[in-house]
């Protein structure tokens, strides 16, 4: 082989050599690429402008809520509100949604590492926006850069609020490198959220109008902080009620928000005038489609029901033990779900009855189960909603600051909170009233799994729920808000009771597995605990 | 130009007449000078047939004419003494001393060893006795015959190693081909493909417009090409006009019956109500009984008939000639409306100047293919919508077509529309024209040196429209109220090359040396608009502007541009001494625009050596060996990224956020950039022999291969954070293929009157992932999971995996099933658990879908004027995931199913388990197919004095499949990496029968 070798030192490289040569100087060397329909970031020049396109970055990720296997699915399917069964044209889809229901996911479960990568998306896209302001490579006064900042920073604490729910022990980022980053203590990050938002919100503007909605001002800001606050104990082990209090009351003090007097009018089509919406995720049919939670819930039927435009997929719906556990008279029930006869928008022809049953995950029929009917359909809906999403509504302030009142001893208070926001839901003031030792007491929902025919079968845990009857409350106001889990977490019902198909797996389920993904490109991650 | 002294018969005396004058011009110009000695003769072969077309030449002189149709020739040669060359391909060359002789009787002998055949390999042409590297050669005559529409096609089954098959009956597609096993992950098994020596594609000429075509195999033949070398190079020779030759017009022609090979057998009317009368009930589709019987099927494919037709034009003398071919294919697909027609139009003229020294070349081709656009996904028209089919195949057949009014009958099922209404309701067109202008200049200041410069324009260029009428359920369920899109997409390529070539011979000494240089450069620019809400549908798609979508929002319209650059310089020299010995060695140097700034430029040197053993005075005794060759090689070919720009950083404008009342797009990253992008390269190590024994009656190659891959170009998993997305294009992925060809042609019957020749290709490959990390990027797990099987059961199908093979197919083992219908699954660790307590971890490997083993059978039988051509083929050893039964042999589903559905699963339960993908569904592959069977008659046209040829044949394809797979053809798709999925929507292939003829004025 010696003597190959040296045919091809002399041979072939010395003519290819010198015909390189040549050619170079003929400069039919040139490799550099021509781009036409994208921008390269060496010859980007930032305007003004681009100063909102760049910080839009921050915001758009967050959409993915009411999306497919958006936050919504891993708060209400984990939780005991939504089940999706096998239904005659599928939802089995290699069981991922009874996964979710039985909570024997693995690390291969999808909808939690959409979270994961949604999240962590737009960390990374505000960290990047914020390197590049303070590297000075933006055109942007220095008021202005401050201010920027300090919203884009309340922005990563949204999206650290919801990792320190779902996933609990994630790396904290700050900046925007190639480097591999490292895993911190769920206490670690929920001090870093903290921290954050308490050196953010002075700075941060007070206005909340048209030019804000959609952003982060104080009181969005402030309501993040009081959420971390109210769970505070799942998260570190200790409790902030005090705290938790204290930051509800600055947004009741800022006066800027009160309640809906109409529950509906808050998840319309046409919501972004809610005077109780603090911050909303504003989804339109034309300009942000991500919107398709309600194609999973209603009927293909639906679309003559609705005069829809698109052909819903019929899958999800309610567990009948949360239906079942609504009180007479509460207006919410029906605000919420839809049940019984349904008509064709056009002939009034019934079309078929949905019924409150559903046997069991393993199989319904497309009409068993209520649909969640929460967020508007207009007439001629698509296959994506306008209906702006209220992440944070001034009714969970208020229901915040009762929980906190009711976990510290101050009940009476605290029911005077919860009987404000039930008023709207009943027509007499004497249904809508709760005292103090009614919110103190056991849940009413019947917990326990269900068997084909609809009755509890295996009881389950039935110890009492301390506060129980304030986490039915919260049920009631907000289920299909994309909460439901964390609310149960924190009155330890998630990880105890059985209900529907469902039985107790172990404490090790609040938090969701990392990804099989993260884990193997990212070695420095370790996994969750129990998986 | 030669003089015929012989009488033409009556009947051609006109055209005698009329050339007399031109020959009179010719033979005044070119042979009045040296005309001295007369001498003429008949040339024939051993049977005594008479050879016309052989070159006579007088040697060491420009002095040649050529046999006419009788063999006879007619030459003035300078002395007496003159020694006469007789040369014709495929034959023996003959050097015949006139020693005073006014008349010669010559014999050439065939050349059955072929080894004075020519051998196209890159930017050349070498003996095929010279040839060191693994290269087949398949001719004309060997094409495969019948309803032939691309160039992979002719030669199916003919090349070891290279897998061709055809997994759809839609006209539109081409075949699948891949040579020597996965040699990349990134799934592009597509080979470099020459027309000519320009890149272009294997429908760039019409099939019966090409000559003969060559496949480069090993990395030392491919080397050259660096570039897209690494699946092999096939190059592709079009039918030309030799120098001298006779003016010749070949016309080619052809009717085709296509109809569905295998179809379904899902439950009909009579069975459906046979299944409510026992009780059973359903949900969804099958609901109830609609009182029609309608074969859904039926209703929507039919016998398809295709015509070709193909005329060349051929004919000049030594310094100026031209081929024109003209052809027409109307190609009908079985399902209806789907179709494929197409015009090719190719001029190639050959000017030679000053002695020969100056040769030009200017070659135009042209086509236009118009086909039906069924749905269009923005980026492409398709001619099948595969929805169409699926809805077919899931109707419940007591439906009708139509109600009493004439309305189309619609149900609201979820995902159910009437497939008739669906197609009926559709119009578009989809139309292509392509256009590649070809001049090159070649110098040759002496024999053994000459430098040509060619330059290529190409360009492809599309339009299409589509549009769904109001009657279609876009408008009736889902009130578009008529939606249309149009689009438009445009290629422009430039090709360039300088190549200088040099041979010289010394004794026993041949050199041959070549150095060049390549530029290429690619643009595409796409446009697509789409709207809804039409006033009426008699614009279809156009008049795009009126919609009303347009206001509302709900138009869309998107348009791109993206370009990239290849530049090669290469060099390759070859050795032979005494025709014993032979050397090859190349290197190019190549750069792609692709790759990241320091990373563009790739070296890739190729190096073969043969030795050519029947040649040494050990075996020159051995009279019943004709040739015996031992090859080998090692060389190094390169794979292009398939995308642009994943070097760069760039940004986009991309989703909307509300800001301040207003709707402002949002400005990120367009992906993570890979600026140390660099160059897949796959180095591979080939052994070869090449025999021929008693005259040519066994002959044939056999190869060994080892090919590794580096720095396999994927879509690769980082993490997020600190990524903004969570994969990037990197190089990382090893891969090695190891196989063994082999190609034996044999003789078995050789005799005046009947003449069998047959021969067998074998190959089998074996490949294995070897690493999925490099430095830059590390993994803890070494596999990832590929290929879907689709909603509703969404699950993986595959998993490529370091240290396994790839299309392992990975799922649940399913080994019994419960008395309630559930299936019973054996886990990893051998525990049995019904399935529906199984999780994504009790999944394990079932199977493999890329066959072991090809083997192909080719027959051609002569008797008298009768010809026969029977070839057979086969795959053997995979398995295929049969999505059809996967989803359609489940009576819980709520469309209709397969009759098997209610058969028990294991002799012991009906299946009431949801769709699942187990390995139920995972059947073996392996099957025999009786490909083509062609018989032809070549009619005696010596009465016929202006037809040379003529021959009518008949052909079937694709007539049986012996097999045990349950689907409907086990050759299903095997490139990427989750190949061996027997999608269930897949385009049904066909059983052709060809009625044609070939003819030559």
């Amino acid at each position: 082989m010696l003597s190959n070798t040296k045919i091809f030192k002399y041979v072939l490289i010395v003519p290819v050599s010198i015909s390189m040569m040549l050619m170079a100087l003929q400069g039919c060397t040139n490799l550099d690429e021509e781009v036409f329909s994208e921008i390269t970031e060496d010859s980007f020049i930032p305007a003004q402008e681009d100063i909102i396109a760049l910080t839009a970055s921050a915001y758009t990720p967050l959409r993915y809520v009411m999306g497919w296997q958006g936050l919504f699915d891993l708060q209400e399917e984990s939780a005991d509100t939504f089940i999706t069964p096998t239904r005659p044209n599928g939802w089995d889809d290699g069981g991922i949604y009874k996964h979710m229901h039985f909570h024997d996911w693995n690390e291969t479960q999808y909808q939690p590492r959409s979270t994961w990568l949604t999240c962590f998306n737009g960390i990374n896209n505000i960290n990047r926006v914020v390197s590049q302001i303070e590297s000075g490579s933006l055109p942007i006064e220095e008021d202005q850069a401050a201010a920027v900042i300090a919203e884009m920073r309340a922005v990563r604490a949204l999206y650290y609020s919801i990792l320190v729910d779902t996933h609990g022990n994630v790396p904290i980022l700050t900046n925007f490198s190639d480097e591999i980053p490292t895993q911190s203590t769920r206490a670690e990050v929920y001090d870093f959220i903290v921290s954050e938002l308490t050196e953010v919100i002075p700075s941060l503007t007070e206005t909340a109008d048209a030019s804000t909605y959609g952003r982060i001002t104080k009181w969005g800001a402030l309501q993040i902080l009081a959420r971390v606050y109210l769970n505070a104990e799942v998260y570190t082990g200790t409790a902030q009620w005090e705290k938790c209090i204290a930051a509800c009351n600055e947004i009741i003090n800022g006066g800027q928000f009160t309640l809906d007097p109409n529950y509906s009018a808050i998840f319309e089509t046409e919501n972004e005038d809610s005077p109780e919406i603090v911050f909303a995720i504003p989804y339109d049919d034309i300009y942000a489609t991500e919107w398709s939670q309600h194609m999973k819930m209603l009927l293909p039927a639906h679309r003559d029901v609705f005069n829809m435009q698109a052909q819903p997929w019929g899958g999800s719906s309610a567990n009948p033990q949360i239906i079942d556990s609504y009180q007479s008279g509460d207006k919410r029930l029906e605000d919420t779900w839809l049940m019984g006869d349904q008509k064709d928008a056009d002939t009034g022809e019934t079309l078929f009855t949905l019924v409150n049953f559903m046997p069991s995950i393993y199989f319904c029929e497309f009409e068993q189960g209520l649909r969640c009917h929460k967020y508007e359909i207009e007439s001629g809906a698509k296959g994506s909603l306008s209906n702006d999403f209220p992440f944070y509504r001034y009714t969970d302030v208020l229901m915040m600051k009762a929980e906190s009142l009711l976990r510290t001893g101050n009940g009476e208070e605290a029911a005077q909170l919860v009987t404000q926001v039930r008023t709207r839901s009943f027509d007499t003031a004497e249904d809508a009233t709760v005292t103090g030792s009614e919110l103190m007491g056991d849940t009413t929902v019947n917990y326990g799994f269900l068997g084909e025919d609809g009755t509890v079968t295996e009881a389950g845990d039935q110890s009492n729920v301390q506060f129980g009857r304030f986490l039915d409350e919260l049920a009631w106001e907000f289920t299909g808000e994309a909460r439901r889990r964390t609310d149960m977490i924190r009155f330890g019902v998630y990880q105890k009771k059985s209900w529907f198909n469902h039985v107790p797996l172990g404490d090790y389920t609040t938090l969701f597995p990392i990804g099989l993904e993260e884990l193997n490109t990212n070695t420095n991650l370790k996994q969750n605990p129990g998986y | 130009m030669y003089v015929s002294t012989i009488d033409y018969p009556l009947s051609f005396k006109f055209f005698k007449n009329f050339r007399i004058p031109i020959f009179l011009l010719f033979l005044f110009i070119s042979q009045g000078i040296l005309a001295q000695n007369p001498v003429d003769g008949t040339v024939s072969d051993e049977n005594g047939l008479p050879m016309p077309g052989v070159t006579v030449k007088e040697m060491n002189t420009s002095n040649g004419v050529v046999t006419d149709f009788d063999g006879n020739f007619q030459i003035n040669t300078a002395s007496e003494s003159s020694t006469l060359i007789f040369s014709y391909v495929g034959f023996e060359s003959q050097e015949v001393e006139i020693n005073g002789r006014s008349s010669l009787t010559i014999i050439l002998k065939e050349d059955l060893e072929s080894l004075n055949e020519v051998v196209v390999i890159g930017y050349g042409t070498q003996r095929r006795a010279d040839v060191t590297s693994a290269v087949a050669t398949v001719k004309s005559d060997d094409f495969i015959q019948g309803n032939v529409n691309d160039a992979a096609q002719l030669i199916q089954g003919k090349v070891a190693g290279l897998s061709v098959s055809l997994p759809t009956g839609d006209p539109t597609k081409e075949a699948q081909i891949s040579l020597r096993g996965i040699a990349s992950i990134n799934g592009n098994t597509s080979p470099l493909v020459l027309i000519d020596g320009i890149p272009g594609n294997l429908q760039t000429v019409a099939p019966e417009d090409i000559a003969s075509i060559d496949v480069l195999k090993d990395g030392s033949a491919t080397a050259i090409y660096g570039t897209r070398g690494t699946n092999g190079v096939i190059i592709i020779t079009t039918k030309g006009a030799g120098a001298d030759m006779q003016n010749t017009i070949d016309v080619t022609s052809y009717v085709a019956l296509s109809s569905i090979s295998n179809s379904l057998n899902f439950l009909d009317a009579g069975q459906l109500r046979q299944k409510y009368q026992e009780g059973y009930t359903f949900s969804g589709a099958n609901l109830e009984d609609f009182g029609s019987d309608t074969d859904w099927l039926d209703e929507i494919t039919r016998t398809a008939v295709s015509t070709v037709h193909n005329v060349i034009f051929r004919g000049g003398n030594k310094t100026s000639n031209l081929t024109a071919s003209i052809n027409y294919r109307d190609n009908e697909g079985t399902f209806i409306k789907t179709d494929n027609s197409k015009y090719t139009a190719r001029l190639d003229v050959n000017h030679n100047m000053f002695d020969d020294k100056l040769k030009a070349n200017f070659n135009i081709i042209l086509s236009e293919q118009e086909f039906f656009t069924g749905g269009d996904d923005g980026n492409a028209g398709y001619s099948f919508n595969p929805y169409v089919y699926r809805q077919a195949l899931i109707h419940n057949p007591t439906e009708p077509v139509t109600n009493a009014d004439g309305t189309w009958f619609e149900r609201d099922v979820y995902f159910y529309d009437n497939p008739v209404a669906y197609l009926e309701e559709t119009k578009g067109k989809n139309r292509y024209r392509n256009a590649r202008f070809t001049g090159s200049l070649t110098y040759a200041p002496n024999e053994n040196f000459n430098i040509q410069a060619l330059y290529t324009r190409k360009g492809d260029y599309n339009i299409r429209g589509y549009y769904e009428t109001k009657n279609h359920v876009s408008t009736t369920k889902n009130g578009l109220e008529g939606y249309a899109t149009r689009g438009t997409d445009d290629y422009i390529g430039n090709y360039g090359q300088i190549t200088a070539n040099y041979d010289k011979k010394i004794g026993k000494h041949k050199f041959t040396a070549l150095g060049g240089y390549n530029y290429e450069d690619n643009t595409y620019e796409g446009f697509f608009a789409a709207n809804r809400n039409f006033p009426t549908d008699s614009y279809t798609y156009n008049n795009l502007g009126i919609g009303q979508g347009l206001p509302l929002g709900e138009a869309s319209m998107g348009s791109s541009k993206s370009s990239d650059k290849l530049i090669a310089f290469f060099s390759r020299v070859t050795y032979n001494y005494d025709d014993r010995y032979l050397l090859m060695a190349s290197i190019r140097q190549e750069g792609s625009s692709r790759f990241g700034a320091d990373n563009k430029w790739g070296s890739f040197p190729g190096i073969s050596a043969g030795w050519r053993m029947n040649n040494e005075s050990f075996l020159k005794n051995a009279k019943w060996l004709d040739n015996l060759k031992l090859r080998a090689g090692f060389g190094v070919t390169g794979i292009n990224s398939d995308r642009s720009y994943q070097s760069l950083s760039s940004l986009t404008y991309s989703n909307y956020f509300l800001y301040n009342n207003r709707w402002i797009r949002e400005l990120i990253p367009a992906r993570n950039p890979n600026p140390d992008l660099r160059w897949e390269k796959k180095e591979e190590f080939n052994i070869g022999l090449d025999f021929s024994f008693l005259g040519g009656r066994i002959s044939g190659a056999l190869d060994y291969y080892d090919r590794s891959t580096k720095d396999a170009l994927y879509d690769y998993d980082v993490p997020v954070p600190p990524y903004l997305y969570s994969s990037i294009r990197a190089n990382v992925a090893k891969l090695s293929n190891t196989g063994f060809e082999a190609l034996i042609n044999f003789i078995p019957v050789q005799s005046d009157d009947f003449q069998w020749n047959s021969n067998i290709t074998y190959s089998t490959n074996s490949n294995k992932l070897v690493s999925l990390s490099n430095d830059q990027f590390q993994t803890t797990n070494d596999f990832f999971y590929t290929g879907g099987t689709g909603e509703p059961i969404q699950t993986s199908t595959h998993i490529v995996e370091v240290g396994q093979p790839i299309g392992n197919f990975f799922g649940l083992k399913s080994v019994d099933i419960t008395e309630d219908g559930i299936w019973l699954i054996e886990t990893p660790e051998g525990e049995i658990i019904p399935a529906t307590e199984s999780s994504s971890a009790d999944r394990q490997i079932l199977g493999n879908g890329l066959p072991k083993h090809y083997l192909s059978w080719n027959n051609t039988m002569n008797y008298k004027n009768f010809d026969l051509n029977v070839n057979l083929r086969g795959a053997f050893d995979y398995q295929i995931l049969n999505f059809s039964r996967m989803f359609y042999e489940n009576p819980t589903v709520g469309y209709n199913v397969l009759d098997t559905a209610f058969d028990e699963v294991y002799g012991k339960a009906v299946l009431s388990d949801v769709q699942r993908y187990v390995s139920h569904y995972i059947e073996d592959g392996d099957f025999v197919k009786l490909d083509n069977v062609t018989l032809g008659y070549t009619v005696d046209t010596e009465a016929m004095d202006f037809i040379q040829n003529l021959r009518v044949y008949i052909s079937g394809q694709n007539l049986a499949t012996i097999t045990g797979y349950k689907g409907i053809d086990p050759e299903v798709n095997r490139i990427g990496l989750s190949p061996g999925n027997d999608e269930r929507d897949k385009y049904p292939t066909n059983s052709i029968f060809s009625l044609g003829l070939n003819l030559t004025f």
